[in-house]
């Protein structure tokens, strides 16, 4: 096995010493070959890496920290009128376009080109992120200066991100899209970023050279290449002879621990990583019952689970809305709506229901490791207070299809988000309640649509949801989501269990040139500060 | 797996054919004096004893977790370790010889009464229900055991009684084809034919005349196919096919032990091994017992 994966990777690096004389960054992905490098379509996280290092937005998040404030990208400025529905944002001058076909020293970015970038993510045809832009209409009101009209104003919490570094908001140069057409653009990225594409060999790796135009400066690395190596044991014998500088590692505890006793090896963890969340279905029996909800939630030790996903790549999460968001709340302010766990008084609110021997439930999981680990830990901690849970592993699909048909009776789903609206409006707005609901999304629990305390009325937060979605007061926003997971947690609509980050290892030579604390581009960001020491 | 005890069963001239003896203890002494087969038999029921008595035996339950203690080393309070949910390993590998018999020993036994029937039936009565029986039974013996496992498994979906199932599906072919060559032949002996004059039922033909002729064989080789059916049952556990978690299973474990194998073997080796004699056993039982059955060997 061992010897095989040194052959792949002899072969996978076979053209390597093309590229050895400059200073270039090599990078391995867990993925057999690239998806896309539209930036309006890549979802995976090997294309999401190839594209941020090849495009910008009008923002950008701050590199290693997705809960700092917004930095100028390609707009320098922005501002928003009186009335909320006219954003102007004023393009950076002197930004060029990497080189292509017919340009060969690239051409100056302009409104035409971000008009026709942002026309593109929202056309459902041409971006799998259409529809974060509905309802919008973009307008290039001089060289410079783009302006976004919308029929309802939203907060720059809500607004900014649609134009920042991540997904449809990287901006593609229009003419590279019309020359290459849309095919021909997913292998052939153009973008004004600080990496520019060079070569692309199917199976293999993707190229990418450093852009000496870019406008924050040239970048201190001669380029990157990006390898695709599916086996987990190739890309550690990669990194382990020094073929590779950085590779992505499976989200394990033991892998993390194993790679962190090996000598020149570090272990990078960080955020956002997806949150894991158990769902009630509040809509049937047994889970229809407030006390019944309260005490699987004092059943379960969030300690134990942490554990058994492994304290290295997990942190606890207390709120439906992750703290690292605007609107979410730590497990300090979550306060008592922690559950701390507490068996005896669940087998007293379980007594108190009804249930004094507990009950047996079926639940659909997927055979995931991300999905059936922790499961078989709430398995195994719930039947310490005489519930019996069944399991019924599928394949991950499978899971996908029967949880949204409503099967069943608690549901472990694990994601993330953009930011608390998107968290909120589709796993607890009563139009997202699976099958439903008026847009059936992944509302498990029901919320919004049920009785969930008993009290003969229908608990909803949807009010809350629709009025932060407006609410241009950024203060009052927070509070009002804040209010939102409040209410989820006392109702035990949902009990919010870990939220679990990626893991790299690199060669300690690799500077990334920034903190790595959190990013949505879902790998160690490389930029024009990232270097290689010797 | 020629015999090959018995040629010294045959030497000895206490071996004689004794007529004070009955044929039932001639059998029992010819057991006795395979070596294999006695070992064989022992160590299967050993294995059924643990199964059964599972927990007398395991020193703690096979699905309690202590994720704090994963992956301790074989020591004095775990003999064979703990797993990734720090389960004990003895004990999971104690609870999982009982679905490594259950479902060896019911997937045979439905696989030998579906398949014995079908082959009898269709020596016994020919023409078209032959062809269409038999052909059915070269079409399914033509696929792999483990390909036409997987297609089933997927089929039924997972759970016990749908791998008992499975591996029944799996067995029954060959059991037809074992029962078809000798009813082929017994159909033509005079004692069916006078038991057909005097006008025995087809059914009662079949049960009272044929079977009872051709059932040693059925045994001995239902014997070795348990063998099979455990392997079998292992397999499609490891490929997640098998029983829901927290069971445990010996494929399950050796699957869920398998990405941390060079940093915790004994979560795969252990129920690995258990397999390793399990089977065994069930083929020494059988190849003795075959020996013994074998019609050259008797006088």
């Amino acid at each position: 096995m061992r010897r095989f994966a040194v052959l792949a990777l002899i072969v996978c690096l076979g053209t390597f010493g093309a590229f050895g004389a400059g200073k270039f960054l090599r990078i391995a992905f867990d993925a057999a070959d690239l998806k896309t490098l539209d930036p309006h379509l890549a979802a995976a996280t090997m294309d999401r890496a190839v594209v941020d290092m090849v495009f910008n937005g009008l923002v950008r998040y701050k590199p290693g920290d997705i809960s700092a404030p917004f930095e100028p990208d390609l707009a320098t400025s922005w501002e928003v009128s009186e009335d909320g529905l006219t954003w102007t944002f004023h393009l950076r001058p002197g930004v060029y376009f990497h080189p292509f076909e017919g340009y060969p020293d690239g051409y100056e970015l302009t409104s035409e080109d971000v008009v026709y970038s942002l026309q593109k993510a929202a056309d459902p045809g041409r971006s799998a992120y259409a529809g974060e832009y509905t309802g919008m209409t973009f307008v290039a009101v001089d060289k410079y200066t783009v302006q976004v009209k919308l029929e309802k104003p939203l907060p720059p919490s809500l607004m900014l991100p649609k134009f920042a570094d991540y997904a449809g908001g990287f901006i593609v140069s229009k003419k590279a899209v019309e020359a290459l057409g849309d095919e021909g653009f997913r292998t052939h990225p153009v973008g004004t970023g600080p990496f520019m594409f060079k070569e692309y060999s199917p199976l293999e790796k993707v190229v990418l050279v450093a852009n000496p135009r870019y406008f924050r400066g040239k970048p201190k690395l001669d380029g990157v290449i990006v390898y695709y190596m599916p086996s987990l044991s190739a890309r550690e014998a990669a990194l382990e002879t020094g073929q590779v500088d950085i590779i992505e590692g499976p989200p394990e505890q033991p892998w993390v621990e194993k790679m962190r006793a090996k000598p020149g090896v570090v272990v990078d963890t960080f955020g956002p990583g997806e949150c894991a969340v158990l769902h009630f279905n509040m809509s049937k029996p047994p889970f229809d019952k407030l006390l019944i909800r309260e005490a699987v939630a004092y059943a379960l030790d969030r300690e134990e689970l942490l554990y058994t996903v492994g304290p290295d790549i997990a942190d606890p999460l207390c709120s439906p809305v992750p703290p690292l968001l605007p609107g979410g709340l730590t497990c300090d302010e979550v306060g008592p709506l922690r559950y701390d766990v507490d068996r005896a008084k669940a087998k007293e609110l379980l007594a108190k229901a009804g249930y004094p021997d507990g009950f047996s439930i079926e639940v659909v999981i997927s055979e995931r490791a991300e999905y059936l680990i922790p499961m078989q830990n709430i398995q195994a901690q719930l039947a310490e207070i005489g519930i019996d849970v069944k399991l019924k592993v599928v394949d991950h699909s499978s899971m996908h299809t029967l949880i949204r048909q409503d099967v069943n009776p608690m549901v472990l789903y694990v994601a993330w988000r953009p930011n608390a609206d998107v968290f909120l409006t589709r796993f607890y707005h009563s139009y997202s309640i699976v099958v439903t609901g008026k847009k059936p999304d992944t509302n498990f629990s029901h919320l919004g649509g049920v009785d969930a305390d008993g009290d003969g009325v229908i608990e909803t937060i949807d009010p809350l949801i629709e009025a932060a979605r407006t609410e241009l007061d950024s203060e009052r926003q927070v509070a009002l989501w804040k209010e939102a997971c409040e209410d989820i947690l006392t109702l035990v609509a949902a009990y919010p269990l870990y939220i679990k980050k990626f893991v790299y290892a690199r060669n300690p030579k690799v500077d990334y040139g920034y903190e790595l604390k959190s990013t949505l581009a879902l790998y160690p960001q490389i930029n024009e500060l990232t270097d290689i020491a010797g | 797996m020629r015999p090959r005890k018995t040629r010294r069963i045959w030497k000895g001239g206490e071996n004689t054919p004794d007529s004070s003896i009955t044929p039932r203890q001639r059998i029992l002494r010819t057991f006795l004096k395979n070596r294999t087969a006695v070992i064989g038999a022992v160590i299967a029921v050993c294995v059924a004893g643990v199964a059964i008595f599972s927990p007398l035996i395991a020193p703690y339950s096979p699905v309690r977790q202590n994720v704090r203690y994963r992956f301790q080393p074989p020591q004095g309070a775990h003999i064979f370790g703990t797993d990734f949910y720090g389960r004990d390993v003895f004990s999971r590998v104690i609870y999982g010889a009982r679905i490594s018999l259950l479902v060896g020993t019911s997937s045979v036994l439905l696989g030998m009464v579906l398949g014995t029937a079908m082959g009898m039936v269709a020596a016994y009565r020919g023409g078209r229900l032959e062809t269409l029986i038999m052909r059915a039974v070269d079409v399914m013996m033509s696929f792999p055991d483990e390909v036409l496992g997987i297609m089933i498994m997927v089929a039924l979906g997972s759970g016990l009684f749908n791998l008992i199932l499975a591996i029944a599906i799996l067995m029954a072919p060959r059991f037809a084809r074992l029962a078809y060559g000798p009813t082929l032949a017994l159909r033509e002996r005079d004692y069916v034919d006078a038991a057909r004059a005097v006008g025995c039922s087809d059914i009662r033909v079949l049960f009272r005349h044929i079977l009872p002729n051709i059932f040693g064989e059925v045994l001995v080789m239902s014997t070795l196919w348990t063998a099979t059916a455990i392997r079998l049952e292992a397999n499609l556990s490891f490929l997640g096919l098998g029983v829901s978690p927290p069971t445990p299973t010996w494929g399950n474990m050796i699957r869920t032990g398998l990405d941390h194998l060079t940093d915790a073997w004994w979560v795969s080796v252990f129920p690995g091994a258990a397999i390793l004699v399990t089977v065994l056993a069930f083929n020494m039982l059988g190849d003795g017992l075959r020996d013994i059955a074998d019609p050259k060997l008797r006088t």
